[in-house]
């Protein structure tokens, strides 16, 4: 029996998509089971990050209304063995779906597969709860600054009413540099501020943009900082104890700042 | 005095953030409006005053994560010269 998570985040942009393809992909890589299903319904965009859109015949809403059977509504990765997509109708609306059938869709799934990673869309609407709605975990993405934390801040809230758990929290779009200048709030804040288990930090990355336009997920890139992190998360995603990493945040003067306190 | 001010001339953006969230996050994880909330700190503060000196400024609050549900934290300065009345 597999297990369900989903990945959202409140805000828009911060990364679901993006984390979904590639640490659907990174989990495939490393031999396990795994179907990414996009629940962005009206909105779907899973399948061009996957570099999929081409091979899609059947979506979730097919499934729900008994056109197609579930295992034939599943798209065959084109480059990882084991790696599976469920696509959203683009035709449909958010509130065409209900909680119960997300969850139906879940449930199968899992018996088959080891990983069930759900897109979410934005927002704190129909369209969230019925991608939280057959999840057993879920994974927070956010970026670094003001609105975004906050709108995670409302997730977690939400998604602990539920009784999700556990919530872990991947910060996307990281800048060490931004963060050393003082310009971008720091992995250690964010933390402090939001107070949940941290699965790993992916950095700001131009790779993404480029995987995006390939429909390659950045993850089949090689000696790319961000494909690096979403290796690290997946490895920790199996329970392999991977440390994260220090991205240096700390400015010059920090360091001796810190060195100063610890002599007093 | 923090070592670093010395050489940074205004205060980071960052760390305007950082403060501006706590607030908010306050005040959403509240769910009372900023009215209700000043009244807490003030009521909260009066009782205090009776046992220790500190000026009703220095006192703030805030809520924290604590794994499934949240603990209502205020913060008064304490220090030893506070004359106990
Ligand atoms: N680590 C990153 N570095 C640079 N750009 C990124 C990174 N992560 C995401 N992006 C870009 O941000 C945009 C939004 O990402 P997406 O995954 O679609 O967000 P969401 O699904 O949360 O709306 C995309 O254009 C993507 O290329
Ligand atoms: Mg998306």
């Amino acid at each position: 029996m597999g297990k369900v998570i989903v990945i959202t985040s409140g805000k828009g942009g911060v990364g679901k998509t993006t984390s979904t393809a590639n640490l659907g992909t990174a989990l495939a890589m490393l031999d396990k089971t795994v179907v990414i299903v996009d629940a962005d319904v009206g909105l779907r965009n899973l399948d061009v990050v996957m570099g999929l859109e081409s091979r899609v015949v059947y979506t979730s809403m097919d499934v729900i209304e008994k056109r197609c059977e579930l295992s034939k509504a599943l798209v065959k990765d084109r480059r990882v063995e084991n790696l599976m997509l469920l696509a959203a109708s683009q035709r449909n609306r958010k509130d065409d779906i209900r909680p119960e059938q997300m969850q139906d869709i879940c449930e199968k799934l899992k018996e088959d597969y080891d990983f069930v990673l759900i897109d979410s869309p934005a927002g704190i609407e129909q369209g969230f709860h019925n991608a939280a709605a057959g999840a057993d975990e879920a994974i927070i993405v956010t970026t670094p600054d003001l609105s975004a934390i906050r709108d995670a801040d409302r997730i977690i809230g939400l998604l602990q009413n539920e009784g999700i758990e556990p919530i872990n929290l991947v910060i996307n779009r990281l800048s060490a540099t931004l963060v050393r200048k003082g310009n971008m709030i720091s992995k250690n804040d964010v933390l402090d501020i939001l107070n949940i288990d941290l699965l790993g930090v992916i950095p700001e990355d131009t790779g993404v943009i480029a995987s995006t336009n390939r429909g390659v997920p950045l993850v089949h890139t090689e000696r790319s900082p961000g494909a690096e992190a979403y290796m690290r998360i997946a490895r920790r995603m199996t329970g392999q104890r991977v440390p994260i990493p220090d991205m240096r945040e700390d400015s010059f003067l920090d360091q001796i700042a810190n060195w100063f306190s610890k002599k007093k | 005095m923090d070592f670093r001010s010395l050489f940074t001339r205004k205060s980071k953006s960052s760390s305007i953030a950082t403060q501006r969230l706590q607030l908010i996050l306050t005040q959403d994880r509240f769910e009372v409006s900023e009215d209700s909330m000043k009244k807490l700190q003030l009521e909260l503060t009066e009782v205090l005053a009776k046992y220790f000196e500190f000026t009703m400024n220095s006192v703030s609050m805030s809520i924290k994560r604590e794994g499934n549900s949240y603990v209502l934290m205020a913060d008064f300065p304490y220090s030893k010269t506070n004359k106990i009345r």
